[in-house]
């Protein structure tokens, strides 16, 4: 099993796959239990948009990823909260636009190949050094703000109004934390896939929480299902020649199928 | 009025959705360790009125001020305990523990890069020895009783060392001997700690020998300073929409 790792590549892709394990459970405890589980789809579609623009103009998607995420996750929660608008709706509306501009954009530039299919559905063999750098650099500061915050969103979590009228900055921090979000998973579709990357944030919690446990204890279940998932995908995915994103998401469905089973309460 | 500088200072607030008039001109004002108990049908503005009092609804018209500062200046919010209605509906898959929501009484009061203080954890302890659920401290919450919910909600505001509670109809869920230990519990946080109650409720009778003052909402607003003389007044039995005599249960002898 240990001679995958003599391939760059595979090392490449392992790095990154840990990286995003660790940022996608974390961050994807806070979006369950706000009740916010349709933002990763919705952004890892914008940020797909971004990859569209990014190979048309031809320079790193990934950048274009994480500026176009970012984007949408404001202006998500710009309309949430000025236009009073479904959450839900709002997200559908940003889903489906930003899937059929970036359509739209490869057809135009004549770019639908190979290369965005790897980011639909993400690609181990796909991770350059450069995206190494870029992963490992967002990835760090995503969870500096995620660590330094994670008990104001943990009350904005249990209550919103409660945690306002305790003096926490809502408004403030849930910006930020669909910015990071945002963030995340422009940084994961290269090695999950656009299509899939929702799965790993979210299934991880929900099989967490299964348990019953404290805060501290469920994320750490999470994240421990998160990177059992990914290294397990990863392996598979180099000895079966599958696509990485897709063996991922049925690891953590299989994780997800188990915690049911154990925990039928 | 014996005190001179009020908690809250509400003048001629209104509310009105869609040309409907929620609540009408309040004015009103609530001074340190007071008992407030509001009381008024459903859906005549109580709710609206203690939202607008924490600055989660915008007033249409009017102002409130909170130690001498209008609401957008005001900085000391863990001064305020805020309660809501639902606070003992807790989603039971929410992963927490008693001591994960006591603790966030002390989140917004820590500074960047801190986890709780010494200081922090004894506020904690000593508003769940108050709340008498120390023993509960591991328990999720969604395991405990209506009861044990609502003292641990109280808790948790009262870890944030307030100088007042709000308190919605914290008892929807709450079982009727706990709802007395609560009642209890009231009291001594205000007689004992100087805390300011404010508390919305239906079981005005109950309490009406332990306020000092009742607010009846709808709409507007009557403040009855004297509780014990006014509950059986014709204004309040207009306003609140039933014969005031159903109220007229409490303690005293007359």
């Amino acid at each position: 099993m240990l001679e995958m790792f003599e391939y760059d590549f595979m090392q490449r892709a392992f790095v990154a796959g840990i990286i995003i394990a660790v940022l996608a459970s974390i961050s994807g405890t806070f979006v369950v239990l706000r009740r916010y589980s349709l933002i990763g789809e919705t952004l890892a579609h914008s940020a797909l948009l971004g990859v569209a623009v990014g190979i048309v103009a031809e320079f790193n998607p990934l950048w274009s990823a994480v500026l176009f995420a970012l984007f949408a996750a404001w202006l998500i929660e710009y309309l949430r909260s000025a236009f009073s608008l479904y959450s839900d709706a709002v997200l559908a509306i940003l889903l489906s636009g930003s899937l059929a501009l970036a359509v739209i954009i490869v057809s135009l530039g004549g770019a639908f190949n190979n290369s965005l299919i790897s980011y639909l559905f993400g690609s181990i063999l796909a991770v350059s050094s450069e995206d190494i750098l870029v992963i490992s650099v967002f990835g760090a500061v995503s969870l500096f703000l995620l660590l330094l915050f994670s008990k104001e969103f943990y009350f904005i979590a249990y209550d919103e109004e409660v945690a306002k009228t305790s003096g926490v900055k809502v408004d403030i921090l849930n910006f930020l934390l669909v910015s990071v979000v945002a963030i995340i998973i422009a940084l994961s579709i290269r090695v999950v896939g656009s299509l899939l990357i929702s799965a790993l944030m979210i299934i991880p919690t929900v099989a967490a929480l299964r348990f019953r446990v404290g805060f501290v204890k469920t994320v750490l279940i999470s994240l421990a299902i998160a990177l059992v998932s990914v290294f397990v995908g990863m392996t598979l995915s180099f000895h079966f020649s599958l696509p990485s994103g897709a063996t991922i998401v049925l690891c953590v469905l299989f994780v997800f199928i188990l915690s049911l089973a154990i925990n039928k309460r | 009025m014996k005190f001179s500088v009020p908690i809250f200072d509400v003048k001629n607030l209104s509310f009105v959705v869609k040309e409907h008039a929620i609540l009408s001109n309040i004015s009103l004002e609530i001074f340190p360790s007071e008992y407030i108990a509001v009381i008024g049908p459903n859906g005549g503005g109580k709710t609206t009125l203690v939202r607008m009092l924490l600055g989660l609804e915008k007033p249409t018209n009017g102002e409130v001020k909170i130690y001498g500062k209008k609401l957008s200046h005001f900085k000391e919010w863990y001064k305020i305990g805020y309660v809501p209605q639902r606070a003992s509906l807790v989603d039971s898959s929410f992963p927490a523990t008693v001591l994960d929501i006591v603790n966030m009484g002390r989140t917004s009061q820590r500074t960047l890069f801190s986890t709780l203080s010494k200081s922090d954890k004894k506020f904690v302890h000593d508003a769940m020895q108050k709340m008498d659920i120390l023993d509960l401290a591991d328990k999720m919450v969604g395991t405990l009783s209506g009861g044990q919910r609502q003292r641990v909600m109280i808790a948790r505001a009262l870890a944030s060392n307030p100088k007042i509670l709000i308190l919605d109809e914290p008892n929807t869920g709450v079982d009727i001997a706990s709802q007395k230990k609560f009642y209890t519990l009231l009291r001594e946080l205000n007689k004992k700690d100087g805390i300011t109650i404010v508390f919305i409720t239906h079981d005005i009778g109950v309490i009406a020998d332990d306020i000092a003052r009742l607010f009846t909402i709808n709409q507007k607003a009557i403040i009855c300073n004297n509780p014990k003389q006014t509950l059986s007044c014709e204004e309040m039995s207009s306003l609140y929409g039933i014969d005031a005599h159903l109220l007229h249960n409490h303690r005293h002898e007359h």
